[in-house]
């Protein structure tokens, strides 16, 4: 299950519901949420598995210090490390993706960047927004998506099946709470 | 954006056959394939060794004749000893269960299999990357069997250099066979290593949240392991090999004394990576008998810490200790001083390994499963192995040791048996699991106990053998060593036999086997992340991290 979710809080109690009037983007938020897959190797962990990786290919290259062999071998032993690099890198790479879910009381907002390519958007009217989840048809277990001004869209599909679970109720909590 | 993907029926489409398994991208497809294909090479591999136990029955030659050879003696016909098939059926022997069988199975078929459920990755990182080494792998293995075919030394077809090829007799092996045999290698190399590096990220960058290192389970923590071996030194074998490919093929002369090169030094490469290679072998092995053992124990595994950084140290100190296996080329005293102590400090990890399982059975609620027998048997051939490997480990032994029958029983019971009852335990403990059917217990029960005697009546006499001094790799021998020879086939007959056996039992178990529907069919102890899937596991398992082509239907923007 691979990713972390954060949250951040409505910016007013929703207690005060009504209170508040956000007519349009250039006002704060009343919801707004991240999401991005989750990556289990910290910078320094990679600059240690890098590190000890280098240092023990290279102890055969010792008994070949000063001939030839060493030479004949090198290239094999730094391209496997290079190798390694690149995957780990690329792994890195392909969990950029990054899901930005902006609510105001008339209008929100779905932006997700990708690894590769432009980011994508999607925007609707909240009021009109029908927010469902597919235990079974979708792609993924429990998928989520958000249905408004004519497009169907995804959210979340990175998230693990009970993630997806908490921020369907969520979604319908907030979207039920909206003020006026 | 990333519109919705949703096929108002259920779920996918259905894959045809072709797209499941030849297209596959799907971790657990692979892996099934890779025991497959695995189980079918394992499969000529001991066909092999059946004709050379059937050989060394009977002093003198009566099956591999020059005249053709034979299945059924003949004492009336002509029969001119034909070295040559005999040293092809060793060499051969040796290269598929080192490349082509024991690393694909364990690493391969399990690795794929069950490394990212216990980690809960949906999938491997590169997905397409691990269809990739499979099907290099296949590649491989088929270059390995045209090698066996080609024409080779001594106007027959093969090679017969034995599975280190060492040089001069692998420079100087005539035919197109030697080369084949060296693409064969260079490609389950190449196999590996992208399947190394495929583990190794999926390993390091997938684990789900919160499974911190000192989390993951022993199996994903032994194929972590093992695929940074891979990484590390099959490289250097790649280099070796190379090298032996110029020296064949473009004149050069790296290992050839006439043009200054040095042959001494390809034994070094080779044993450079052939050493890490033999714990590339046992070290899934025992992440495997760990599980196996806890959950017939009903007891989490002793010493969770321990049993990790055993792995790690038995990999580290694999790294320092290859010129054990060439005592006799002429080393300085001080040198082989350092190969010996280096070696038997292996001894250490691998003793908390053996004393670790050990206590997790000590007042566990043992039940002897199938799987248990084999992990059982696993624990006692091993110790076995590594005791005769003390000994081995001293120089002075190693002289009088040193290519005798007594190395021959050593390493197969540490991998042979070692890795081939692991192998057996993790297809007996999964099954269920992998396929949606369990095995008749007392087809495997029957098993254990034929493959157990078996394999034992087959390499226990030949330590006797060793220390009478008979020589390995020959043909023939004198009479004085008939009684344990013939003993010794008569046990490769039978753990024949339980091999035939098991295929029998594994086919009938996935046609017509009892269903099992229950996620977790053993108990509370088998708690890694698999147990909480259905039986057997949906395509997709702990979700998808979305694909650029599985979301992005490409009609907007």
């Amino acid at each position: 299950m691979p990713f972390e979710r954060q949250i951040y809080h409505e910016r007013e109690a929703s207690e005060h519901s009504g209170a508040f009037c956000f007519a349009h983007a250039t006002d704060a938020p009343f919801y707004q949420l991240s999401l991005w897959p989750y990556r289990s190797l910290s910078r320094r962990g990679f600059v240690w598995f890098i590190g000890l990786t280098a240092g023990l290919i290279s102890i055969p290259l010792l008994a070949l210090l000063g001939s030839k062999y060493l030479w004949f071998m090198l290239p094999f032993l730094a391209t496997a490390v290079a190798m390694i690099w690149y995957f780990i890198e690329r792994s890195y790479k392909d969990g950029m993706i990054l899901e930005t879910l902006t609510i105001w009381s008339d209008h929100m907002e779905l932006t997700r960047q990708n690894p590769r390519g432009e980011p994508q958007h999607w925007q609707a009217n909240p009021y009109w927004v029908d927010v469902k989840m597919h235990p079974k048809s979708g792609p993924v277990e429990n998928y989520i998506t958000l249905r408004g001004n004519g497009r169907e869209v995804e959210i979340g599909a990175f998230l693990s099946v009970d993630e997806r679970k908490i921020l369907l109720s969520e979604l319908q909590d907030v979207l039920a709470r909206l003020p006026e | 954006m990333a519109d919705a993907a949703i096929h108002g029926h259920d779920g996918h489409e259905r894959k045809g056959f072709f797209t499941r398994w030849f297209m596959s991208t799907n971790h657990k497809d692979i892996g099934i394939l890779y025991l497959f294909v695995s189980g079918a090479v394992g499969f000529i591999s001991v066909l092999f060794t059946v004709y050379m136990r059937l050989e060394l029955m009977e002093p003198g030659v009566q099956y591999m004749c020059l005249e053709g050879a034979r299945f059924v003696a003949d004492a009336a016909s002509e029969c001119t000893p034909n070295g040559h098939l005999w040293n092809v059926m060793i060499t051969y022997h040796g290269v598929l269960m080192m490349f082509f069988v024991v690393i694909p199975a364990l690493f391969g078929g399990f690795g794929n299999y069950f490394m990212p459920l216990h980690i809960g990755a949906p999938d491997m990182a590169f997905p397409r990357m691990n269809n990739l080494s499979f099907w290099m792998y296949v590649a491989g293995v088929s270059l390995g069997v045209a090698s066996l075919l080609a024409p080779g030394g001594n106007g027959q077809a093969g090679s017969g250099v034995g599975w280190v090829l060492y040089p001069p007799l692998s420079t100087t092996e005539a035919g197109i066979s030697m080369d084949l045999a060296i693409f064969a290698v260079h490609l389950s190399g190449a196999s590996s290593i992208l399947g190394a590096i495929n583990m190794i990220t999926t390993f390091l960058n997938m684990r789900t949240p919160g499974m911190t290192l000192h989390k993951v389970p022993l199996f994903a923590w032994s194929i972590f392991i093992t695929a940074w071996l891979i990484l590390l030194s099959l490289p250097v074998l790649a280099g070796g090999i190379t090298m032996l490919l110029t020296d064949r093929n473009f004149g050069t002369t790296f290992f050839d004394p006439a043009g200054g090169g040095d042959p001494i030094l390809y034994q070094h490469i080779l044993w450079f990576f052939g050493h890490p290679e033999v714990y590339m072998i046992i070290l899934p092995g025992f992440g495997i008998i760990s599980h196996v053992i806890a959950t017939f124990s009903r007891k989490p595994v002793f010493g969770y810490l321990p049993m990790v950084y055993a792995l790690v140290a038995i990999g580290v100190l694999g790294f320092v200790v290859w010129a054990h296996h060439m005592y006799t080329v002429g080393m300085s005293l001080s040198q082989q001083s350092y190969f010996m102590l280096a070696t038997m400090v292996i001894a250490v990890p691998t003793g908390i390994k053996i004393f670790s399982w050990i206590a997790t059975m000590w007042g566990g609620s043992v039940s002897f499963e199938t799987p248990m027998l084999f992990a059982i048997g696993f624990l006692f051939l091993f110790t076995v192995g590594g005791v005769t490997g003390v000994v081995l480990s001293q120089p002075g032994l190693d002289r009088a040791y040193h290519d005798t029958y007594y190395v021959v029983a050593h390493f197969h019971y540490v991998m042979s048996l070692g890795a081939a009852f692991a192998i057996f335990a993790g297809v007996y403990f999964w099954i269920g699991k992998m396929s949606g059917r369990q095995y008749p217990e007392w087809a495997g029960r029957l098993h254990f106990v034929m493959f157990f005697i078996g394999t034992n009546l087959t390499f226990f006499p030949q330590h006797f053998l060793g220390r009478q001094g008979m020589p390995r790799r020959y043909i023939d021998y004198p009479e004085a060593f008939a009684y344990w020879n013939y003993l010794s086939s008569w046990g490769a007959f039978l753990s024949f036999a339980s091999f035939v056996f098991f295929i029998g039992v594994v086919f009938y178990t996935l046609l017509a086997g009892r269903r099992v529907t229950e996620d977790n069919y053993w108990n509370e102890y088998a708690d890694t992340l698999e147990w909480s899937l259905p039986t057997p596991p949906p395509e997709h398992t702990f979700e998808i991290l979305a694909k650029q082509e599985e979301w992005d239907k490409g009609h907007n923007h």
